[in-house]
């Protein structure tokens, strides 16, 4: 069966994740084909993950100052920010015979091999890493999300960075750690790339569009036929934003999962370790690592990179570090010395309000 | 009682034989015949496959629910997803320790982990399209067999 292949730009965000949950839903009920959307917001979007609180994610009085929308998206992860240079990408398709129960690492790999296709098209090489990142020389450059609706209908979200304005997204994003000195934040932005820092001209985004239709033509093995949605879906669409996504109750909705934040710092032989955690109750949201003592700047993206997203629990986290360490032989640190700073910061942030490192005025717990 | 082909009684996943399965979505179901009650919560084989829960959100105590209505969502690894009612009836408690620490749902998916609790409008029905029984064990391996393949080849 071919996909349906369906090009937007300038979406408005309710109508965007609407459209991209009822086709998850309608699939899974047989109502609607496969299809790939390849779409732009409208200048710009600010998405919060599905259970994120979103004033701790989002700086929504700044949102308001510049016409940003806020929403939320049916996806998890962290909150993004979307606009002219973010290619979205949304896949609605079945699970391969897998009922309700693959892993989501899994699937994850499987949607991500249509934008390292694409990627690979436009002369750059990607990779999937982890558990959810498309990377390119250890920098993330696309995010990518999973939900699976009760129909079975499948909805792989990504966000793929075409280019991404650092300053704006400083602005509207609330970083987990706000006292960085200039150091680290300029290293904060090495984190990530684009599409265009990494061929190092002005692609436009139909071009990076178009590579990726033939990357998920090419890594799925499907014919991809122009549309646009149905009369029905439209219907569809609309009432979903007046039901969920054009709400209150959705996009600023709680969770009674508490944001919290914690640190500690360790003295060995080679060093003092101090780091920051982030935390979503038991998980590790963000980490952030200081010291003196690591050899290469990419073993700090690599091993905050691994803990993002990450369980909290002690074993979890030893298992990830020797990982770490045997990706990274020429690094020195002591890895039980790393392990247990990274506990004590777990522990601290577990009896420590959200925004124990933030400035009393930019404290929101 | 549904009973699936038997297949080897070995395997390493806890599903105790106490008390009914969705097969499809790997949610148990636990009546008690004194309250009349049922427990629900995620299996073990489920959660080996999503691995570390982060969120789960429970509908409010009061809501009715038809057998597949949702009654919750969670997320696990960037992948978010419903949790759907195993029998029909009306959600009378819903764990909020479980919400709030969603580690537990991992740690004791049998006992504290549980998700919600339902009074259910026909048990008897439901039950009959749940797995239980000498059927839980071959219905684990066969469950196993198929989910645990597609992981290596990943």
């Amino acid at each position: 069966m071919p996909w349906r292949l369906i090009e937007d730009d300038g979406v408005d965000a309710a109508a965007g994740l609407a459209a991209d949950e009822l086709l998850a839903q309608r699939l899974g009920a047989g109502t609607s084909p496969p299809t790939l959307r390849l779409y732009t917001y409208r200048p710009h979007s600010a998405l919060a993950g599905r259970f994120q609180n979103v004033d701790n994610e989002i700086n929504v009085a700044q949102c308001d100052a510049h016409g940003i929308e806020v929403n939320r998206r049916p996806t998890g992860g962290g909150a993004i920010l979307m606009g002219p240079d973010q290619l979205g990408i949304a896949l609605t398709m079945r699970g391969r015979g897998d009922g309700q129960l693959a892993k989501p690492r899994t699937l994850m790999q499987r949607f991500s091999a249509g934008i390292v296709q694409g990627l690979g098209m436009l002369g750059i090489t990607a990779s999937f890493r982890g558990k959810n990142d498309v990377e390119v020389d250890g920098r993330k450059i696309a995010g990518l999300g999973v939900y699976r609706d009760p129909s079975g209908g499948l909805l792989y979200h990504a966000s793929l960075l075409v280019d991404l304005d650092v300053a704006l997204m400083a602005q509207v994003l609330r970083m987990p750690f706000v006292d960085l000195d200039d150091r680290e934040l300029a290293m904060l932005a090495t984190r990530t790339t684009s599409v265009r820092a990494g061929l190092h001209r002005a692609v436009s985004v139909a071009e990076v569009r178009a590579r990726m239709a033939a990357g998920f033509k090419s890594a799925f093995a499907v014919q991809l036929e122009g549309g646009e949605l149905y009369s029905d879906e439209k219907a569809g669409v609309a009432a979903l934003v007046d039901t969920k996504y054009g709400t209150r109750a959705w996009v600023h909705q709680d969770t009674t999962v508490e944001d919290t934040t914690g640190g500690a710092r360790t003295r060995t032989a080679s060093g003092a370790i101090e780091l920051r955690v982030a935390m979503a109750g038991p998980t590790l949201k963000a980490v952030h690592v200081r010291g003196d003592f690591f050899a290469a700047d990419a073993a700090i993206i690599d091993l905050e990179a691994r803990l993002r997203w990450h369980p909290g629990a002690r074993d979890k986290i030893t298992a990830t570090i020797t990982e770490w360490a045997q990706a990274h032989p020429a690094e020195s640190v002591a890895t039980d010395a790393l392990i247990d700073t990274i506990e004590k910061a777990v522990r601290q942030a577990s009896g420590e309000p959200y925004g124990c490192f933030v400035t009393p005025e930019q404290s929101h717990a | 009682m549904r009973r699936p082909q038997q297949a080897s009684m070995n395997h390493d996943v806890d599903v105790p034989p106490d008390r009914h399965y969705d097969e499809a979505r790997h949610l148990w179901a636990q009546h008690d015949a004194s309250t009349g009650n049922v427990r629900v919560g995620i299996d073990a084989i489920a959660l080996e496959s999503l691995g570390d829960l982060a969120y789960v959100a429970l509908h409010e105590v009061g809501t009715a629910v038809t057998r597949g209505d949702t009654v919750g969502s969670l997320e696990a690894a960037k992948m978010t997803t419903t949790v759907v009612a195993p029998v029909s009836g009306t959600v009378i408690a819903r764990n909020d320790a479980a919400m709030t620490d969603p580690s537990t749902i991992n740690q004791e998916p049998y006992g504290a982990g549980w998700l919600v609790e339902i009074a259910p409008s026909n048990w008897e029905q439901d039950a009959a399209d749940l797995i239980s029984g000498e059927a839980i064990a071959p219905w684990v391996v066969a469950e196993l067999e198929r989910l645990r393949p597609e992981d290596r080849a990943s």
